[in-house]
């Protein structure tokens, strides 16, 4: 069994992100770029399967300008097999966007699972796994914390308001990982040394037949209000005072 | 055309960030209807009758019954013609379907709207809440997930009349085996009103149980967690409020013991009100907090608990 | 608190134009092994390992659970076991090892930049491996085969520990004091037996790893006095058996641990050889080389403490910058505005001098580490003239490295203090930690006295060329291509000031120099008496010199339309550089030249 595993380059999660002046976007100048971190926790699980003898190929993909190769390289030596490099140059790629060049690709690739991190920590979208689902006609799970598959069949519990359900879906299917599905490891050196070695090719969205043009025009992107915090209470009897007769919230 | 709002609800009753949806909803200009897609979910659509929509479109057929993305999708696709315009909660339940529905539109979706600005243009956060953008849809159909903390909830309004509508066929694509809702009787993180939220300060997991339980059950709070607290094993994962663990927006949210991380700020800056219990005050907690205590917090705490 | 992040931009930069990476992945050594992409990757998985792992133990092992000694027994907490543990599954304790061994045969320069982080997380933890690493080198490059096979595969892979023993109560910076015996062993076996105390021998015993190998001087009988007679000796704590498994404990235990300023994190243990019936030992190369086989290690082991100064005042300053940025105190001078939308002190001018100082040094230090590391490379080069250029420049450099950059970290760490305020002197908010623990760095591995006296002596005025006759050929010739590149930069019409202070500064250096030819010989206390200085005064101007190259190229790659603002940052950090820094070179060169009466004049009684 093949799996498909997606990956994004984004601003590392330790970085503070601030909006520019202008407001054109956020300042992205020499900021550090890491895979999104729901992305490796994909990674990891598919990794696994293949560790487990229930996958035989990890396949990841990047869309993005060409540097996503270092993504791609992240993906590699941790245990990836193979990586496909979808090079879009700088057009933004918008989630559906993505989803459809996916869907050229499991077109090529015919895999029978997809594994998606549940969403990306620069658009906040969370919306790749799901639509890529829906143009296959294929059962999707998002927000996996425990996933097993066999028979041709995947068992997912995944994270909802309040609790957990478990679901069971026929391959093919894409699942979407959450915080706690697993810890993604961290890449041995040898395999670093690897990754080099492993296949990586590269294909355009025009080369897959996909339009990519954006649907969604960012008009403006700016700082959220700032809170005026600061204010100190001399003690517990002025706190519940205030909370009750001031903000009027208890 | 009309607008249609999808109800998140566990039929007997609506779910609240169903009322934050309509009421957004209720901005773009024309008329509003809910959709309650259920099974035997006949009390959520009487409620759903007089929460602000013109009108309630039922669903109840069995293949409901597991809110199953597929079959969800299913439905909301053939009702879409009629509609300018699809709304769902951000919720677990809404950000399961919603992009499923606009890849079967061909149409973008918009996460997490916090704004409306007119009826194709909208304000969402991006980078964990640390910018907003506002983004413009050229699409037909304008499909949208709400963050209900971002929009108060309508009053009750004259019920509105609840009409039955064709269930689509079984997709079977998804078969529910189990659920494990959590039995506390505490608020969910992610709907409460109010949050008691500790952090490393509290010392071990036992303190964080003996100092923040009381003061949760005595306000109807949820209990939260730091990611500091988390790791050191206080409470389970999913207590965290951050960039990582749960965004949330109380009413009131009292912080104990959190020195105010750039992660933590991130989940949790959008409260309307924040309290801050720390001994040391120059932790950055107090820089975004309304009301800030200066004071041990095993001592503090108690006291605000028989204070109240 | 903030969290370590590689400063990735200003390594691979200092790595690709000033340290010569292209050239040193062509060198037949490495064309096969590694290429840049890889390179940018290994920097990459460290950089997280660095920040996600090893930085958080800093506090731990320094402030929560230092490692504890009973009984001759040593425990780590249990974080550092994990993280110890991860480290060498992971690769990473291997990586500076030869191929042959387990190791990588990476470039000395990529191992630089990647211990950098280590050190950056933590000192303390990161002396660990070192030392290892340290014993490993010393064992691949004198020990028989047998020792070879039998041992570094293990130390290599990180199962076994390694340690350096030289020091003894009376035995510090002069090793001719050393007293430890080693007899040959009555069974005739050809092994040894060794009696005798060291001290301050870094994680001399700990529980992190299975077995612990010892590099132990020592005395044979009716040996020479002097440094030759001096011995090394291989001394394990568990024998080892033929089929590599573990035996009896050897005669040898850990009698104390240090209580210490800094690097807390870490065990420097009190090592008591053969209380019973001696511990056995088996003799590394021929008798009578050891101090010379633990000079060959000297610039390798030197160049990695002057990383440790560089390391240190880096998070220092990510600390500081951190606090800098969050930190709300007082309105602004001159910023009216800053009254009613408050402004975190980063914006207060002294602030701001305190943060740019501790970048620009950094930033300096690192660019003389990094050249250095890359002369190691070059001296590989096939080409002999490169090689003996290289070769040439990284021993003049050695002790700038050392000497500059440890006591350069005093100061910058100092400064991060100080850009906390009231609470930098708190140690909950870790500013103090970076302050006490590179304080040692200026003293282990050679004092910066001894590093000066290096410099001034054995590099420059007793450099002879033997077929000229010159002196201190290799200074002058630096020097000179430093006056060079001068002034040709005095002449650039956006980085002309810079020139200028460079020429003035390289002049000064030049000056400086002569004078340290002319009167080592004649007056070697005088010289002596300036030699820190002067070492103070080559750092600056290095470094200097090498900020200005990194300048005139970021200059060259915003004239092309780049837009990282890396380089409008290297181009700022360097004025700064040159208008605070550059600038006392002149001052420098009249307290070498002219006080070094005045250190020598006041009798001894009069103290």
């Amino acid at each position: 069994m093949k799996v498909l595993v997606p990956v994004k380059r984004v601003v590392d999660s330790n970085v503070k992100v601030r909006a520019k002046a202008d407001e054109t976007g956020v300042d992205l100048a020499n900021v550090k770029m890491a895979m999104n971190p729901f992305d490796e926790i994909a990674v990891e699980e598919a990794v696994r399967l293949k560790e487990k003898g229930v996958a035989t190929e990890v396949v990841v993909v990047s869309c993005g300008p060409a540097i996503c190769q270092e993504t791609l390289r992240t993906a590699l030596a941790v245990g990836a097999d193979r990586a496909i490099l979808v090079d879009a140059g700088d057009v933004e790629l918008q989630p559906l966007a993505v989803a459809k060049i996916l869907k050229a690709l499991v077109a090529k690739e015919a895999p029978q699972l997809v594994v998606a991190g549940k969403q990306a920590i620069d658009d906040d979208a969370n919306q790749v796994g799901q639509m890529l689902a829906a143009l296959q006609g294929w059962p999707q799970v998002t927000f996996a914390s425990k996933v097993d598959v066999a028979d041709g069949k995947a068992k997912v519990t995944r994270e909802i308001d309040g609790g957990l359900e478990t679901l069971e879906v026929p391959l093919p299917a894409v699942i979407t990982a959450d915080l706690r599905l697993n810890e993604p490891r961290y890449a041995k050196l040898p395999d670093v040394m690897k990754a080099k070695k492993k296949p990586l090719e590269t294909t355009t969205p025009a080369e897959l037949g996909v339009d990519v043009a954006p649907r969604l025009k960012t008009l403006k992107v700016s700082e959220p209000p700032k809170r005026q915090g600061g204010g100190k209470v001399a003690d517990v009897a002025d706190l519940v005072n205030r909370l009750k007769n001031e903000a009027k919230v208890i | 055309m009309a607008i249609l709002v999808i109800a998140e609800h566990d039929h007997a009753s609506l779910k609240a960030a169903t009322r934050n949806t309509l009421a957004a909803a209720a901005r773009l200009g024309s008329e509003v209807h809910l959709l309650v897609a259920g099974s035997n979910a006949g009390g959520a659509a009487a409620q759903g009758a007089t929460a602000g929509a013109a009108r309630v479109l039922l669903a109840d057929a069995p293949q409901y019954a597991e809110q199953s993305a597929e079959n969800l999708t299913a439905l909301i696709v053939s009702l879409a013609g009629g509609y300018s315009h699809i709304l769902a909660p951000a919720s677990s339940f809404g950000k399961n379907f919603l992009p499923r529905v606009a890849a079967q539109l061909d149409v973008a979706q918009i996460s997490d709207i916090v704004g409306i600005v007119s009826a194709d243009t909208f304000v969402r956060p991006i980078y964990a809440g640390n910018a907003l953008a506002t983004v413009q849809s050229a699409d037909a159909v304008k499909v949208i997930s709400v963050r209900s903390t971002a929009f108060d909830a309508p009053p009750e309004s004259a019920p509105a009349p609840v009409e039955n509508v064709t269930a689509t066929a079984d997709t079977g694509l998804s078969k529910r085996l189990g659920q494990e809702l959590t039995k506390s009787e505490r608020p969910e993180l992610g709907a409460a009103k109010i949050i008691v939220s500790g952090g490393r300060g509290l010392g071990s997991g036992e303190n964080y149980k003996k100092i923040l339980e009381p003061l949760a059950d005595k306000l109807g709070a949820a209990l939260g967690a730091s990611r500091a607290a988390v790791d050191a094993g206080f409470v389970p994962n999913d207590f965290q409020v951050g960039q990582t663990g749960k965004i949330v927006a109380p009413q009131l949210y009292i912080a104990v013991g959190i020195s105010g991380a750039i992660q933590h700020l991130a989940g949790m800056k959008d409260s309307k009100v924040i309290v801050a219990i720390n001994k040391n005050p120059d932790e950055p907690i107090f820089q975004i907090a309304d009301y800030g205590l200066v004071a041990d917090l095993n001592d503090a705490v108690p006291e605000l608990v028989a204070a109240l | 608190m903030s969290t370590y992040a590689a400063p990735l931009n200003d390594m691979r930069f200092l790595m690709n134009e000033i340290a010569g990476l292209k050239d040193i992945l062509a060198l037949p050594a490495f064309a096969d092994t590694v290429d840049a992409d890889t390179v940018d990757s290994i920097l990459e998985e460290a950089a997280k390992f660095a920040a996600e792992q090893i930085d958080p133990i800093n506090i731990i092992g320094d402030r929560k659970q230092s490692p504890k000694w009973d009984n001759g027994v040593v425990t780590v907490s249990p974080e550092y076991k994990k993280v110890s543990k991860l480290f060498c599954e992971n690769g990473w304790h291997a990586m500076p090892g030869n191929q042959e061994f387990g190791g990588q045969g990476l470039p000395s320069l990529v191992n630089f930049a990647v211990n950098e982080m280590w050190r950056s997380a933590s000192i303390a933890f990161a002396l660990c491996p070192m030392l290892t690493m340290g014993a490993v080198h010393a064992i691949e490059h004198h020990a028989s085969d047998d020792l070879k096979q039998k041992y570094l595969p293990k130390m290599i892979d990180g199962t076994w520990g390694g340690t350096m023993n030289l020091t003894e109560p009376q035995a510090g910076s002069d090793l001719t004091a050393i007293r430890t015996k080693a007899v040959p062993d009555p069974s005739g076996d050809g092994t040894y037996r060794i009696t005798g105390t060291k001290i301050f021998i870094t994680w001399g015993e700990h529980d992190m790893a299975e077995n612990l190998i010892h590099l132990v001087l020592a005395r044979l009988p009716n040996s020479d006095p002097g440094l030759k007679g001096i011995s090394l000796f291989l001394v394990p704590k568990f024998l080892v058996s033929d089929d590599g498994s573990l035996g009896e404990r050897n005669d040898l235990i850990c009698s104390a641990i240090e209580h210490k300023l800094g690097i807390k994190g870490s065990a420097t243990a009190v090592m008591s050889y053969g209380d019973k019936v001696g511990a056995k030992g088996w003799l590394i190369g021929k008798e009578g080389n050891g101090v010379a086989y633990m000079f060959t290690m000297m610039n390798h082991a030197r160049i990695h403490v002057g990383l440790e100064g560089i390391a240190v005042a880096e998070r220092a300053y990510q600390h500081a910058l951190a606090y800098a940025r969050e930190r709300i105190q007082g309105a602004i001078i001159g910023d009216a505005e800053s009254k009613t939308t408050p402004k975190p002190i980063l914006f207060h001018p002294d602030v701001r001098r305190l943060l740019m100082d501790m970048k620009s040094r950094t930033e300096a230090l690192r660019a003389i580490g990094y050249f250095a590391a890359g002369q190691m490379d070059l001296a590989k080069s096939p080409d002999p003239a490169t090689a003996k250029k290289a070769q040439a420049n990284l021993e003049l450099l050695t002790p700038i490295v050392k000497g500059w950059s440890t006591e350069s970290s005093i100061d910058i760490t100092s400064e991060g203090v100080q850009v906390h305020g009231g609470t930098g002197f708190i140690e909950e908010t870790g500013a103090a930690q970076y302050y006490r623990d590179c304080r040692i760095t200026a003293i282990y591995e050679g004092t910066t006295a001894i590093q000066a006296n290096d410099y001034i002596g054995r590099k420059t005025a007793r450099e002879v060329n033997k077929e000229t006759g010159e002196t201190g050929f290799t200074a002058r010739a630096l020097y000179k291509e430093i006056a060079a590149f001068a002034d040709e930069l005095a002449r650039d019409a956006k980085l002309g000031d810079i020139g200028k202070e460079l020429q003035e500064a390289a002049k000064a250096l030049i000056d400086t120099t002569e004078w340290a030819i002319k009167t080592y010989g004649p007056e070697p206390q005088v010289a002596s008496a300036g030699s820190v200085l002067y070492l103070k005064l080559g750092g600056i101007v290095l470094g200097g010199w090498l900020l200005a190259k990194s300048a005139r190229i970021a200059q060259k790659k915003l004239d092309a339309g780049e837009t990282d603002g890396y380089y409008k940052g290297k181009i700022a950090t360097t004025r700064y550089y040159a208008k605070h820094w550059l600038v006392q070179a002149q001052a420098l060169k009249r307290e070498i030249t002219e006080g070094g009466p005045s250190v020598l004049g006041l009798d001894e009684p009069l103290f």
